[in-house]
C-alpha cells in the first residue's frame, strides 16, 4: 500500500488522466494516489498560529456563497465580533446552479465554496481568482492531504484552498426501512419496490446519474450516451416511486416524510446526531469522494474582507469547531488533531477502507457535459 | 344555513394555515413542526439577525420604490391614453395586456438576459472611459417590478376615469378654471382612492415577489428570497416570527388605512 | 364615452405623459422579449449560456419538455376551475346572505391571507400535508398511508388556496351589484330559489367569474413556488423547467424556446377565452375593468 506516500498533485493528475484514458485499473490507481486510505490523518508538526496583520481596516460585508448546513454558526459570528464585517451568507443547492448565476455575472458574491471538479471550468471560463497565499497565513499547504488539494491547483497557480472533503451516499431511517440496503443496485431497487413513495434523490445532474450508473456498475463519472441512456431509463422508472427531487433532504428526513435519502456525510453525520435510527451507507459499488473549496470570484468587491473570512475559517482552532458542527472531515492535519476522538472515530465521516477505494472523484467533463444536463431536466421534467 | 356553515369552513381553511404558523412561531424548539414548549426566543433572534433585518430593509426599499414609481408613472399614463386615440393607443393597450399576461417566471428570464446583454456590451467601453460597471442590483429588480405594477395601474386608474363624473370636470372649466387646476382641484381628488389601492397593490405585489427578484436582484438577498432558501433548507422558527410580525404589520396597516380613508370617503 | 379633452389637447402634453411608460414598455418588456426570440434560436455554449446561431433546434426539441406542457396545461385550468367552485358559494354568501353589518368584516377576512408571505403560507402546508399533519391524524381513524404532499393534489390544494381571495373579490363584486328586487321579482313568479339562482343570479354573476377565472389561469399558468414547495420537484410546470434550464442545465437557448412557447399558448389561450367567454360586450367590460 501507499500509506506513507505523499502524492504531488501533478502525479495525481497525470495518474488521473491515465486512469480516465482507461490505460491503468481503478486499484493501480486508487493505490497510488493514496485514495484507498481509509483516515490518512497526516503527520507534521503543529506550526503555531499564524497572527493576521490589519485585521482593523476592514469593513462592509462580505458575501459568503456556500452550501447548506456547512459552518457553525459561533465562528461566523465571532468573525464579524472580530473584524467587524458582516457575513452575508447565500446557500446553493448545486455546483450547476452556482456556476448558472456567476455565468450570468454579476453575482457579488466574494467567497464560494465550488466543489473540486468545477474548479478548471471556472478557471477556463475566467470566473475565478488566483489565490494570494501571502495573505492566507493560516493555510499550510504541507499539512493538507494532498490527495484532496490537487485540483485547486491549476497550471501551478492556486485558484481555490480545500474546505472540507466528503461521500456522497445515503442516508436510511432504520425506523422504517429494515432490509439493511448496502448499495446502489439495492437503493434503486427498493426506491421502485417497498420503498415507493419514501426516497428522495438530488436536484442535479452529477450524483443523481452517478448513482443510477452505479446500478449498472458503470463509471459515476460515464459519459458514454449507452451507458448514459440505461441510465435515464432507470431513473425515468424510479420516478413515480420517489418522494420528491431535492438537495435539501434533512427537513423530510427529520419528519418522516422520507425514509432513504442520497446523502452527504455532514448532512448524515447531523442526521444521526439527532436522530441515531437514521444510518449512513455508502453504495458498496462505488459513488463519489469529493473535495469542497474555498475559492474568490472575479471581480469580488470586498477581496480583502474575503481573504481574511477564508483565513479565518482556515484556523485550525476555529476549523476544528467547525467540523465539531457540520460533521464533515477536514482536508487540515492540524485540524484533525483538535477534532474530537469521537470524530476521528465516527465511520460516518470516515468510512472503512474498503468502502473508499470504489468512489471517484467527480470530473469536470462530467459537469459540463450538455447530454448529462439534459437527461436530467428530462428525467426531472418527466 | 347551510351556506353559513359553509361559509364557516372556507374561513377555517383559510386561516388554519397562518395560525400554524403563528403558533410555531412560539417553540422553543429549533425545528418548526417540533413543539418543545413556550418561547419568545425566536422574534429577539429573528429581529437581531443582521441578514434577516437587511433582506427586510432591502425588501421594503424595493416595494417603496416600485409602488411609487409605478402609480406616478402608471396614473400619467392612464391620463395620456385618455387623450389618446387611433393605432398608437392600441399598440399602448396591447403593451399593457401583454405586461400582465407575460408570467413572472418570463419577465424574470428575459430581463435578465437583456440586462446581461447590455452589460456585457456597454461594460467595456465605461471601464475604458473610468467609470463604473453596470451591474444587478436593487435597481435591476426595481426597474422589472415597476414594469409588471404599471399595467396593473393603469387598469386601475383607467376603470375609475371611466366611472368618473364628467359634469364636474365640465363645471370647472365653465368656471375658467385652468387645465391644471382642474386637474388638481378635481380630477386628482376623485382619482385618489385609486391612486392609494395601486400604491397599496403595487407595494404588496413587489413586497411579495419571489421570482423576479430571484434571477435579477444580483447578490441581493430579498425577504421572500431569505424565506424560500429557509423553506428549503428546513426552517427554524425564526421565520414564523418574521411572518407573524409581517402579517400582524399589514393588518395593523389595513385597519389604520380603513380608518384614515373613512373620512374621505364621507367627503365623496 | 365622453373625453376629458378639453383640459388640454395639446399633443406635447399627451406625449409626455404616456412616455415615461412607453419607456418602461420598450426597454423592459419589447426589448427583452425580442431579445429572448432571438435567445431562442441560438446554440448553447460549451460550458452552457448562449452561443449564436440560427437553429430551429430548440423548437424542435419542445416534446422534451411536453410533460411540463401537459402539467402545466392541465392542473392550472383544474385549479382554476376548482378555485371558481370553491369560491362561488362564499361571495354569494358575503353579497347576498351575509348582514351588511358583518359583511366589510368578512370581506376583509378574506382579504388578510393575501397579505401573509405566499411562500409562508406554502410552507404552513408542507406541514399540513406532510405525514406529521393530516395523514398521522387520518391515522387515528385508521386510513393509514395517505400520502398528499409532492403529488398534483398537493398542487392543487395550494392553488385554491393560494388563489380563493383573488376569485372571489370579483365574484362579490358582480353579484353586490345584482339588483336584489330582480330575484323577489323571480320568486314572486313562482320560480323555486334554484330556478332563480340558475336563470337570474348565475348569469348576471359570470363577469365575475370570467375575471377571476382569467386572473387566477395566467397566476397559476407561471407558477413555480407552488410546484417547487408542494410539488417536491415531481410534479413539474414550465415555470420549474425554464428555472431549471437558466439555473441547472444552463441551456439558455433552449430556455428561451420554452419561454416563447409559454407565452405564446397564453397568448392563444387568453384570446380565444376573450372572444368566446367574453364575447358579450357587458361581460367583456367588466372583466376587463
Amino acid at each position: 500500500m501507499a500509506d506513507d506516500k505523499i502524492i504531488t498533485p501533478q502525479k495525481f493528475i497525470e495518474e488521473l488522466r491515465r486512469f480516465q484514458k482507461g490505460s491503468v485499473t481503478r486499484r493501480h490507481f486508487l493505490g497510488v494516489t493514496g485514495l484507498g486510505v481509509a483516515t490518512a490523518v497526516l503527520g507534521g508538526a503543529m506550526p503555531g498560529l499564524k497572527p493576521r496583520k490589519a485585521y482593523a481596516a476592514l469593513s462592509g460585508t462580505v458575501n459568503l456563497t456556500t452550501w447548506p448546513n456547512y459552518h457553525n454558526q459561533e465562528n461566523l459570528d465571532a468573525f464579524t465580533k472580530k473584524t467587524g464585517v458582516t457575513i452575508n451568507m447565500n446557500v446553493f443547492g448545486s455546483n450547476e446552479e452556482m456556476l448558472a448565476k456567476l455565468q450570468a455575472g454579476s453575482t457579488g458574491w466574494d467567497v464560494f465554496v465550488p466543489t473540486n471538479y468545477t474548479i478548471s471550468t471556472y478557471k477556463g471560463l475566467d470566473l475565478i481568482e488566483p489565490l494570494d497565499l501571502k495573505l492566507l497565513p493560516n493555510y499550510d499547504v504541507a499539512s493538507q492531504d494532498q490527495r484532496f488539494t490537487s485540483e485547486g491547483t491549476i497550471d501551478g497557480t492556486v485558484y481555490a484552498v480545500p474546505k472540507n472533503w466528503g461521500t456522497t451516499g445515503f442516508v436510511i431511517n432504520t425506523k422504517n426501512v429494515t432490509q439493511n440496503p448496502t448499495s446502489w443496485k439495492e437503493f434503486w431497487d427498493l426506491t421502485k419496490g417497498p420503498l415507493s413513495g419514501r426516497v428522495m434523490v438530488h436536484d442535479y445532474q452529477l450524483t443523481t446519474i452517478g448513482n443510477a450508473l452505479k446500478y449498472f456498475g458503470y463509471s459515476f463519472n460515464s459519459n458514454d450516451e449507452k451507458q448514459l441512456a440505461e441510465a435515464e431509463k432507470l431513473m425515468l422508472e424510479a420516478k413515480p416511486h420517489l418522494f420528491a427531487i431535492n438537495s435539501d433532504y434533512q427537513p423530510s428526513m427529520r419528519n418522516g416524510d422520507a425514509w432513504v435519502s442520497v446523502a452527504w456525510t455532514g448532512d448524515a453525520t447531523q442526521l444521526h446526531r439527532d436522530l441515531p435510527e437514521i444510518q449512513y451507507v455508502l453504495g458498496k459499488e462505488g459513488g463519489e469522494i469529493w473535495t469542497d473549496y474555498f475559492a474568490i470570484p472575479k471581480g469580488a468587491a470586498n477581496k480583502d474582507a474575503a481573504y481574511a473570512l477564508i483565513d479565518w475559517l482556515l484556523t485550525p482552532e476555529i476549523n476544528a469547531k467547525e467540523v465539531q458542527a457540520h460533521g464533515y472531515p477536514s482536508t487540515d492535519a492540524r485540524t484533525n488533531k483538535l477534532v474530537s476522538k469521537e470524530m476521528l472515530e465516527n465511520p460516518i465521516l470516515y468510512p472503512a477502507k474498503d468502502l473508499l477505494t470504489n468512489l471517484e472523484f467527480g470530473a469536470a467533463a462530467t459537469l459540463t457535459n450538455p447530454l448529462r444536463a439534459e437527461i436530467m431536466a428530462r428525467f426531472k421534467s418527466a | 344555513m347551510s351556506m353559513r356553515l359553509y361559509a364557516v369552513f372556507i374561513y377555517i381553511f383559510l386561516y388554519a394555515p397562518i395560525a400554524l404558523i403563528a403558533f410555531f412561531s412560539f417553540n422553543a424548539g429549533r425545528y418548526a413542526m417540533d413543539w418543545q414548549g413556550f418561547s419568545l426566543d425566536w422574534y429577539g433572534k429573528a429581529f437581531t439577525n443582521p441578514i434577516i433585518t437587511k433582506a427586510l430593509v432591502t425588501s421594503l426599499i424595493i416595494a417603496g420604490c416600485t409602488s411609487v414609481i409605478a402609480t406616478t408613472v402608471g396614473t400619467l399614463c392612464a391620463l395620456g391614453l385618455e387623450r389618446m386615440r387611433g393605432s398608437l393607443r392600441q399598440l399602448f393597450d396591447a403593451l399593457i395586456y401583454i405586461a400582465i399576461m407575460v408570467p413572472g417566471v418570463v419577465i424574470g428570464i428575459s430581463t435578465l438576459i437583456a440586462f446581461v446583454t447590455v452589460f456585457d456590451a456597454v461594460n467595456p467601453a465605461l471601464e475604458a472611459i473610468g467609470m463604473a460597471r453596470l451591474q444587478m442590483g436593487l435597481w435591476t429588480v426595481i426597474a422589472a417590478h415597476v414594469l409588471f405594477n404599471l399595467a396593473v395601474v393603469v387598469l386601475i386608474i383607467r376603470a375609475r376615469l371611466a366611472g368618473m363624473d364628467r359634469s364636474l370636470v365640465e363645471a370647472s372649466e365653465d368656471l375658467y378654471a385652468t387645465p391644471f387646476a382642474t386637474f388638481r382641484q378635481v380630477v386628482l381628488p376623485a382619482l385618489m382612492p385609486s391612486i392609494l389601492a395601486g400604491l397599496l397593490l403595487s407595494f404588496t405585489f413587489s413586497f411579495e415577489d419571489f421570482i423576479i427578484a430571484f434571477f435579477v436582484a444580483g447578490p441581493n438577498t430579498t425577504l421572500p428570497i431569505y424565506v424560500f432558501s429557509s423553506i428549503r433548507r428546513g426552517v427554524t422558527p425564526e421565520i414564523n416570527a418574521i411572518g407573524t410580525t409581517v402579517l400582524l404589520t399589514s393588518l395593523a396597516l389595513l385597519v389604520l388605512a380603513q380608518f384614515l380613508l373613512r373620512p374621505s370617503a364621507k367627503a365623496r | 364615452m365622453p373625453q376629458l379633452a378639453p383640459i388640454s389637447r395639446s399633443k406635447t402634453v399627451t406625449a409626455l405623459l404616456v412616455a415615461p411608460a412607453g419607456l418602461f414598455f420598450f426597454f423592459l418588456l419589447v426589448l427583452p422579449l425580442i431579445v429572448v426570440v432571438i435567445y431562442s434560436f441560438g446554440a448553447r455554449a460549451d460550458a452552457g449560456g448562449y452561443a449564436p446561431a440560427f437553429t430551429l433546434d430548440n423548437y424542435a426539441n419542445l416534446p422534451a419538455r411536453g410533460q411540463a406542457f401537459f402539467n402545466t396545461l392541465t392542473l392550472a385550468p383544474l385549479g382554476t376551475l376548482l378555485t371558481a367552485l370553491f369560491a362561488y358559494p362564499l361571495a354569494y354568501f358575503l353579497a347576498v346572505k351575509a348582514s351588511p353589518k358583518s359583511r366589510t368584516l368578512l370581506l376583509v377576512l378574506v382579504i388578510v391571507p393575501f397579505w401573509t408571505s405566499q411562500l409562508l403560507r406554502y410552507y404552513a402546508w408542507i406541514m399540513i400535508l406532510g405525514s406529521k399533519g393530516i395523514p398521522s391524524w387520518l391515522a387515528y381513524l385508521g386510513i393509514s398511508d395517505l400520502r398528499i404532499i409532492n403529488t398534483p393534489w398537493a398542487v392543487l390544494i395550494g392553488a385554491v388556496y393560494g388563489f380563493l381571495p383573488l376569485m372571489v373579490l370579483p365574484i362579490y363584486v358582480s353579484l353586490e351589484k345584482l339588483d336584489k328586487r330582480l330575484l323577489e321579482a323571480s320568486a314572486d313568479l313562482g320560480a323555486n330559489s334554484w330556478r332563480s339562482f340558475l336563470q337570474v343570479t348565475l348569469p348576471l354573476s359570470l363577469p365575475g367569474v370570467a375575471t377571476g377565472s382569467m386572473l387566477v389561469f395566467i397566476l397559476l399558468m407561471g407558477e413555480y413556488i407552488l410546484p417547487q414547495l408542494l410539488g417536491g420537484g415531481k410534479v413539474f410546470f414550465i415555470g420549474n423547467a425554464l428555472v431549471d434550464l437558466f439555473l441547472q442545465s444552463r441551456n439558455w437557448p433552449f430556455g428561451a424556446a420554452v419561454s416563447t412557447a409559454l407565452v405564446a399558448i397564453m397568448f392563444v389561450t387568453i384570446v380565444i377565452y376573450m372572444r368566446f367567454v367574453l364575447s358579450r360586450g357587458d361581460v367583456r367590460r367588466a372583466a376587463l375593468v
